[in-house]
């Protein structure tokens, strides 16, 4: 699959720790329409293992992840695509 | 309207709940809760609708702290004799920076409210005036360690139609925080999403929940039509 150049919608929360990580790009996703895209700025680590588990888990896709070579060492990019009706979050 | 990161943070954890999430958190900021009887049933009540950010509290009790009312969770023993609102006012000030807590105004419009009335006849009385501002509400029916509460979104049957016929329960008892902090959870569940919640009475028994949707009484006045939304 492709990752979409342009997302619909784009947050920075490398200054943030857990739980605000997942909260921060949960809410930015509540913000879009359904099927359409959100790109997320985010620390290597925690962040970068947590937030695109959290995602799926609530039944979001994850169309990418990528380093963020011009922001530094450790940035990456999450590209995510906001679950549509059927989309059934994945119980833990 | 969008939250700001200091409110985001504060509530970080509840705005991860299944089905809650930004709009819902902004509803309870806007909202302005009467709450009718603040002694020891009330206070775990009151301490849950602090924290979980309901935006104004009206507290609505003429009488003072009684030795009885330390059995609840706010009220210090220095504050014997001293008046209910003024006393929960200041135990409640450091929960929040974003609650604001006030002697309920005179003519005041709430959007919700919490019964916690000392007797029977103040419950009714207090609920119907809520149904007839058309606004959602919660009556707490203490019973010992347990009781009940009955949640009452608008429309939906009224407490009169939900409550006990049994009369007065027996006196509080120190566990009845538990059923509190479900009126608390009811109510905040009839503010945040609103339509999601229809009209049941739920029985705490021995720390067992129990709940049943509600139904009208033949001939009440409930059943006619409704006042405007608040």
């Amino acid at each position: 699959m492709t990752a979409p150049e342009r997302a619909a919608s784009r947050i920075d929360i490398r200054a943030f720790a857990c739980p605000m990580t997942w909260v921060k790009t949960r809410i930015a996703l509540e913000r879009l329409a359904e099927g359409e895209t959100l790109e997320v700025w985010l620390r290597a680590g925690e962040p970068l293992e947590s937030v695109p588990r959290s995602a799926e888990e609530d039944g979001h896709r994850v169309l990418a992840v990528e380093p963020l070579p011009a922001e530094g060492d450790g940035a990456y990019r999450l590209l995510l695509e906001k679950r549509r009706p059927g989309d059934a979050p994945v119980l833990p | 309207m969008s939250l700001s990161d200091d409110r985001i943070a504060r509530w970080a954890r509840q705005l991860l709940v299944p089905g809650f999430g930004e709009e819902a958190q902004e509803r309870l900021l806007g909202a302005r809760v009467r709450v009718v009887g603040i002694d020891a049933v009330a206070s775990a009540a009151l301490v849950y609708l602090v924290q979980a950010g309901v935006g104004r509290l009206w507290l609505d009790d003429p009488e003072d702290v009684s030795p009885a009312d330390l059995a609840g969770w706010l009220f210090p023993p220095s504050a014997v004799g001293t008046s209910r609102v003024d006393a929960a006012r200041s135990a409640l000030a450091p929960l929040s920076a974003f609650v604001q807590v006030d002697r309920y105004p005179t003519g005041g419009v709430p959007t919700a409210a919490l019964v916690c009335a000392p007797s029977v006849v103040q419950a009714v009385t207090s609920a119907e005036a809520a149904r007839r501002a058309g606004i959602p509400h919660v009556v707490v029916e203490p019973d010992g360690d347990g009781g009940a509460v009955v949640s009452v979104p608008r429309g939906a049957p009224c407490y009169s139609c939900a409550r006990s016929t049994a009369g007065a329960g027996r006196p509080p008892e120190p566990g009845v925080a538990a059923l509190a902090a479900l009126g608390a959870a009811e109510l905040i569940h009839l503010m945040a999403q609103p339509g999601s919640v229809t009209g049941r009475r739920v029985e705490l028994v021995r720390g067992v929940a129990t709940a049943r949707p509600t139904a009208r009484l033949a001939g009440c006045a409930c059943a006619g039509a409704q006042p405007a939304e608040a």
